[in-house]
């Protein structure tokens, strides 16, 4: 089966992928190394702790001998991760001939700025008599995820949408790339990543849009450099608290209107000045994912007889219950829905696994039943994944067939070529019957026709 | 106790509580300054907040005769004074400390000249340990918790028991004690410290040199729980298991307990002081004189 799933990749590894040049540029800012060190794995941070004031480098060997055999795996990781982010550099030792770790100078400069003078933004809160009615904390978080909703439903299904955000239609599109196909004079049909991608936590979503709205900056003459600076570095912002318009660049004010389309900053307008207030999504952009995953609070009650109540009065969370489960009722602020396998089924269909339900489900637990483990029955989940695996039976894989072999010495040499390359599936040797691999076909076609 | 934590953040959010020597009397001795050791500590401090966005740092500051909370990296006030110059937690965590100090040191008594006193560490564990069970309770995600003692002044034997009790406490609700014993002399070791990290599984660690304090800071305090699982730390060479007397406070090597209650004394007693059971009704005089002599050595 093709895997086709997106992969929720995060900042880092679009930061990671960037040329040398531009990544030295960005560890300038003391907020981007801050931001980079936080996604690192719990190993590689220390790493770059224990060696910041380090200014020799260190033998990889020395390295090593600080792990324990348990640790490895982990070990590697970290040190990928490093070499990847270009925080590492590695290098030969001349004299004893080994490989040493050094941390980047650049990284390391703004990194011990900011551990021993801190840092500062580039500008400060505005003060509280100019701006009048900001909103509270609780306020702006629902106002972030309303706009939040708001745009994924326009997502999805623009027809449904109550109102419409000012996204233009061009980067709207950019957006509904891979998640919706559109064939001629027929509504839009969500693909399999759509599916996929409105099962992701708020979180994964947004990195999934940002990354979308990122990748496409070239062709909208953006620097993606400059872009992923100061998406850091709004993300260091406080929220709530309001910063002045007139302090970001023209560059940047294009971009804070997209991110309050998004939800990522509230504007508002006061007498004289402007100003925005990043709110929880904003400042969510330099966590990593795993972090901040699990802290919404969810609205799902799963019993062990299948049903399932969400006390939402969403329409997004409707129409994603409905992509698995059957909707039966529906009060003001309750959906009652029952998970069958003909619904299953058809999600199967779609594309979702059964894995994503599950953790959709376990995701957006109500508190109540949140705090019970499992939080999602495990009747249920069982019998998720074996109407799964119900589907699965069979294997697909594609192969060539050969017979009428001339001789059993072709067909024996045939067979361990074919085994040589790892791509045997099945062999007759009375009646000199032979499947192998597709991708193998090719070596016992050149290994037959030296035969002749 | 709060029931078990069930879910956490990831692995590597923590919550550390450090309590601060800062014993007046210790520090005019010592060959360094107490302002070269707190800049280390402040930027170590720093280091660990700006390891995980969740991380979460409060100081705990132990004087002669009390103990005080001098920051928290989560209260909201923090926020309110950046003034630019310098980070929110130097100004804050300066600021409070200055006052405490101004405090203890109204609270000081006289003491005999050439004799250091203790600090007051029971007092600090205790109100890092409240800390830590608030955070427990706050919720059903919290960061995971760990001690850190900076220490310098010797032990108290007349805080033992608070001390004991902290430490098991702590290893109840499995907090780990890690400890930074720092002294001039490369022999002496605290025991209370010693005891504290070996039975809370925490880190005692005595950085033979002050200059480089942050890199032992970071390379060993600052591993997070979950990292420690792998990682080779420093391990202890030998702890210290003396008992401290409960009658006259003196550490002792051979002492005499109470069968019932567990009570430690130097010397014999008819009567047990914290439970009042009477002892030795059956002994003969001659057990007895054996026993004395015994401890005499």
């Amino acid at each position: 089966m093709p895997e086709v799933r997106i992969i929720a990749k995060n900042f880092m590894d679009m930061v990671a992928s960037m040329p040398a040049m531009k990544l030295d540029k960005l560890y300038e800012n003391g907020f981007i190394c801050e931001a980079i060190l936080r996604s690192l794995p719990p190993l590689a941070k220390k790493y770059v702790l224990q060696l910041l004031h380090i200014d020799q480098p260190v033998l990889a060997r020395l390295f090593a001998e600080w792990v324990l055999p348990d640790g490895l795996s982990k070990h590697k990781v970290a040190i990928d991760r490093l070499l990847q982010l270009r925080l590492f550099v590695e290098a030969l030792d001349s004299r004893k001939n080994e490989k040493t770790y050094k941390v980047n100078p650049t990284y390391q400069r703004s990194l011990q700025q900011l551990l021993v003078h801190g840092g500062t933004l580039p500008r400060e809160s505005m003060p509280s008599n100019i701006t009048v009615r900001l909103p509270t904390l609780e306020d702006l978080e629902t106002y972030a995820l309303e706009q939040w909703e708001c745009f994924l439903l326009q997502l999805i299904s623009p027809s449904h949408a109550d109102k419409t955000l000012n996204i233009s239609s061009s980067l709207m599109k950019v957006f509904q790339r891979r998640l919706l196909s559109q064939r001629d004079r027929e509504a839009p049909k969500l693909t399999e990543s759509g599916f996929q991608f409105l099962l992701m936590d708020t979180n994964a979503q947004l990195w999934y849009i940002i990354r979308e709205y990122i990748s496409n900056s070239e062709e909208r003459g953006v620097d993606a450099g400059d872009l992923i600076s100061f998406m850091l570095e709004l993300s260091f912002h406080a929220i709530g608290e309001a910063y002045n318009i007139n302090t970001l660049t023209d560059f940047q004010r294009n971009i804070i209107k997209d991110l309050a389309d998004l939800g990522l900053v509230k504007l508002q307008q006061g007498r004289k000045e402007s100003w925005f207030i990043p709110t929880k999504l904003a400042t969510n952009l330099s966590v990593s994912f795993t972090e901040s995953s699990s802290r919404k609070e969810g609205f799902v009650v799963v019993e062990t007889n299948f049903r399932v109540y969400a006390y939402s009065t969403s329409k997004l969370h409707c129409e994603i219950l409905r992509l698995f489960s059957r909707v039966e009722y529906q009060l003001p602020n309750l959906i009652v829905g029952a998970i069958t396998k003909e619904t299953l089924y058809n999600a199967f269909d779609n594309g979702i696994t059964a894995d994503q339900i599950v953790s959709f489900l376990r995701q957006n637990a109500h508190p109540r039943v949140a705090q019970r483990i499992p939080a999602v029955p495990d009747n249920v989940t069982d019998q998720i994944r074996l109407w799964e695996s119900d589907i699965n039976r069979v294997e697909m894989t594609e192969a060539y067939y050969y017979d009428e072999f001339p001789s059993r010495d072709v067909f024996e040499g045939a067979c361990d070529c074919a085994r040589e390359w790892n791509g045997l599936l099945w062999e007759d040797s009375k009646k000199m019957h032979l499947v192998v691999k597709s991708e193998v076909h090719s070596y016992v076609r050149d290994f037959l026709r030296r035969q002749k | 106790m709060s029931p078990a934590p069930s879910k956490n953040y990831t692995d590597d959010v923590s919550l550390l509580v450090v309590t601060l020597d800062t014993n007046p009397f210790f520090w005019s001795d010592f060959p360094s300054h107490f302002s070269d050791f707190l800049s280390q500590v402040l930027a170590f401090l720093n280091s660990i907040l700006l390891l995980g966005q969740l991380n979460q740092v409060v100081v705990i500051a132990t004087g002669c005769n009390s103990c005080s909370y001098v920051y928290d990296s989560s209260s909201n006030k923090n926020h309110a004074s950046t003034n630019g110059t310098m980070p929110a937690l130097y100004s804050n965590l300066l600021h409070n400390l200055d006052e405490f100090i101004a405090k203890d040191k109204q609270l000081t008594t006289a003491h005999e000249p050439g004799n250091v006193p203790s600090s007051l560490l029971s007092g600090s564990l205790s109100k890092a340990l409240c800390y830590i069970q608030r955070a427990f309770r706050s919720g059903p995600m919290h960061p995971q918790p760990r001690i850190l003692c900076l220490q310098g002044s010797p032990d108290g034997p007349e805080q033992y028991v608070a001390i004991m009790n902290a430490i098991f406490s702590a290893q109840r609700s499995s907090v780990p004690v890690d400890s930074c014993y720092i002294a001039s002399s490369n022999s002496s070791n605290s025991a209370f410290l010693q005891q504290a990290s070996y039975i809370t599984g925490g880190i005692y660690y005595k950085p033979p040199q002050l200059d480089g304090l942050f890199q032992y800071l970071s390379a060993v305090f600052a591993t997070d729980l979950h990292s420690r699982a792998f990682l080779r730390l420093p391990k202890s060479l030998g702890v210290d298991f003396r008992a401290s007397c409960f009658c006259h406070k003196k550490t002792i090597d051979t002492g005499y307990v109470c069968s019932v209650c567990l009570s430690i004394f130097c010397e014999h007693h008819d009567k047990c002081s914290t439970c009042s059971s009477v002892f030795g009704q059956a002994q003969s005089v001659a057990a007895s004189t054996d026993n004395r002599k015994r401890k005499a050595e």
